[in-house]
């Protein structure tokens, strides 16, 4: 108790000095808080747009598909698969993919046509929610279409407006049809921004002369469920349905993405430890020039008898004090920050679609918040501070006495 | 007197290195200290006053020869014994008074009690009667800056009795205050010695001290000069 008042008063015998500090302490953390919360929104908005509306946590393709991507190359028959995959408790979802000419007037331009229907695929992906403008696909409407935002732009189209599409059916013959553009997406990722026409599974089968198969497969695995655990499931289901595919997770899928997700984290932490360090390099001087300054009070504490634990104690409490009062402050600046971020978010559109590896931020860059949000930051604070204040506290426990009393 | 010495010091020498040279500060000095003396220690500067309290109060290692205080060879002891004897049979008493600025009289007083391990109320009484046997009665709550020199150094002379010590070491203890304070502060220190008991060594270069105390030592290069008993 008189070591936490000591330690209390002295953090006061230069007030000036002690605000500095713990506003620099506060300013890091604050910032450090909002930082990690922003990272963490952007990350959890990443994945969630690849994930839940583009890939899936697993996909089955026909083996070989990847490789040569072919309207030929496809699950022999997909809806056994999906049955045994619906028993595994596992959401899924077939797509036909397959290569066309679209054209609006003068415009014409190579894009992805991906066949679905609309309910199954609903269950597994939220594209269906990702509309810039117009609605999505309706079995009641067979020839409306939704065009990534980057297509409809090159083809100068909109909602409403007709479309033309070309290619080379299955049975050799040409594949021509007239399509309405139902609806706009928001910007996805590259692929669908450029390249994809979302129409129904009937009109792609159709258009391709393709009275059987898949090309996709999307699975996705509950919630928390471990990744290779779910493949694993999927691998099982497709060695009893359909023979001759291969099961890939994403991050098989596009390891590149996964190793920025990955070391996403790492570089949160990177960059407070780089703000922390700078902040030890303050508390650290600080500190030094507390302990330089009481010398000869250090020096007299251990002539009359305070053990050099005690001193230690000390120097170490006022730091904690510090660091104590830099995290309650700037918690609770966080806290409307944090609400501001989470609720309202940052407006990025003047980016223009700003994309990470192919993968579309969100217009407005929300933040998130979970337990690391904050104790992230805290811990890492504690840390640096800790070691910062530890070599002043060992300097001034170790101080001899008689050198430390007649220090001028 | 006549008693078994509280201190004795048998040839004790002090070599401190300065750069290439070495500095004989004590050159085997050989004195003791008996219970309730009041002795001063005077000699020029360098003569070895300070160094000569700082061997006895355990705060600096001798070179050769013995200290011994009650009983124990201080030679023998290791820093965490030494520590615990400094906080247990040793006041000190400081030139510049160094207080915690950040305690107040009262606080600072009770220091060593609290690094002992006193209980609270034990603590309080003993630092109460202490103030007031100081004349800083009322004066508990103030800071050392709120005190003048005199008050400050009659904070420092509780905080060194506190305890119960069997010596008080005393560094120059009226050379920061005028001769008015220092006499109201010898006459504290003389009553204490009278009345308690108290042991007091002193290093000083003030007439007034010697005036006062019972023995004076002279040093001169480290040895005793003359030891005058009154």
């Amino acid at each position: 108790m008189k070591i936490l008042r000591m330690a209390w008063r002295n953090l006061w015998r230069n007030g000036r000095r002690t605000l500095v500090t713990v506003a620099a302490m506060t300013l890091a953390l604050w910032s450090m808080v909002l930082y990690t919360s922003l990272m963490e929104g952007m990350l959890g908005s990443m994945e969630t747009t690849l994930l839940d509306v583009e890939l899936g946590e697993i996909q089955v393709h026909a083996d070989g598909y990847r490789e040569r991507p072919s309207i030929w190359e496809r699950i022999e028959d997909p809806d056994a698969l999906l049955r045994a995959l619906d028993e595994t408790g596992l959401r899924s979802t077939a797509r036909l993919l397959g290569g066309a000419l679209v054209a609006s007037g003068d415009v014409s331009t190579g894009a992805l046509l991906k066949g679905l229907r609309p309910e199954r695929d609903a269950l597994v992906s939220e594209v269906h929610q990702r509309l810039d403008r117009g609605e999505w696909l309706d079995p009641a409407d067979a020839k409306g279409v939704v065009l990534g935002y980057r297509l409809a732009r090159t083809l100068a189209v909109e909602v409403g407006d007709e479309l033309v599409a070309l290619s080379q059916a299955t049975d050799g013959s040409m594949a021509n049809d007239l399509f309405r553009v139902r609806g706009v997406l928001q910007s996805l990722s590259e692929e669908t921004d450029r390249a994809t026409v979302f129409l129904l599974e009937d009109e792609f089968r159709g258009f391709f002369a393709l009275e059987d198969g898949a090309h996709r497969v999307i699975v996705r695995s509950s919630e928390g469920q471990d990744l290779a655990a779910a493949a694993g499931l999927v691998e099982q289901a497709a060695a009893m349905s359909a023979p001759g595919v291969e099961v890939r997770s994403w991050r098989d899928l596009l390891p590149g993405l996964a190793n920025v997700f990955d070391s996403a984290q790492a570089a949160v932490q990177v960059v407070a430890f780089v703000v922390y360090v700078v902040i030890a390099i303050l508390i650290l001087n600080a500190m030094l020039t507390a302990v330089f300054e009481r010398i000869r009070e250090f020096g007299v504490l251990k002539a009359i008898g305070v053990s050099p634990r005690r001193v230690l104690a000390l120097i170490l409490v006022e730091g904690a004090l510090q660091s104590a009062l830099a995290i309650g402050i700037g918690l609770v600046a966080s806290l409307p920050a944090l609400w501001f971020v989470t609720t309202r978010g940052i407006d990025v559109g003047g980016l223009g679609g700003t994309a990470i590896m192919g993968v579309a931020m969100d217009q407005i860059w929300t933040g998130a918040v979970s337990p690391l949000t904050i104790a992230g930051p805290v811990f890492i604070l504690l840390f640096v501070a800790g070691v910062a204040v530890l070599f002043p506290a060992i300097k001034a426990a170790r101080i001899n006495p008689i050198e430390a009393i007649h220090h001028q | 007197m006549g008693a078994e010495p509280i201190i004795s010091l048998r040839d004790v020498t002090k070599v401190y290195r300065q750069g290439s040279v070495d500095v004989h500060a004590l050159r085997g000095l050989t004195m003791d200290v008996e219970a309730g003396e009041f002795t001063a220690i005077c000699g020029p500067s360098g003569s070895g006053k300070t160094t000569m309290l700082n061997l006895i109060g355990a705060l600096d290692a001798m070179t050769s020869g013995s200290i011994v205080l009650e009983g124990r060879e201080l030679a023998s002891l290791n820093k965490k014994e030494l520590s615990e004897l400094r906080r247990d049979r040793i006041g000190f008493v400081f030139q510049a008074y160094n207080l915690m600025p950040v305690l107040t009289a009262y606080e600072n007083a009770e220091m060593v009690l609290w690094v002992q391990g006193v209980d609270g109320p034990s603590r309080r009484e003993r630092v109460m009667g202490l103030l007031e046997q100081v004349g800083l009665k009322g004066m508990e709550n103030r800071r050392p800056s709120e005190l003048s020199g005199g008050q400050q150094q009659r904070v420092a002379i509780a905080r060194a009795i506190a305890s119960n010590p069997v010596v008080v070491l005393a560094d120059e203890p009226t050379a920061n205050v005028d001769s008015e304070t220092a006499e109201t502060l010898l006459d504290l220190m003389e009553e204490l010695n009278r009345e308690q008991g108290v042991t007091f060594v002193f290093s000083t270069h003030d007439p007034q001290v010697m005036e006062r105390a019972r023995r004076v030592v002279r040093l001169v290069d480290g040895r005793v000069a003359s030891d005058e008993r009154r």
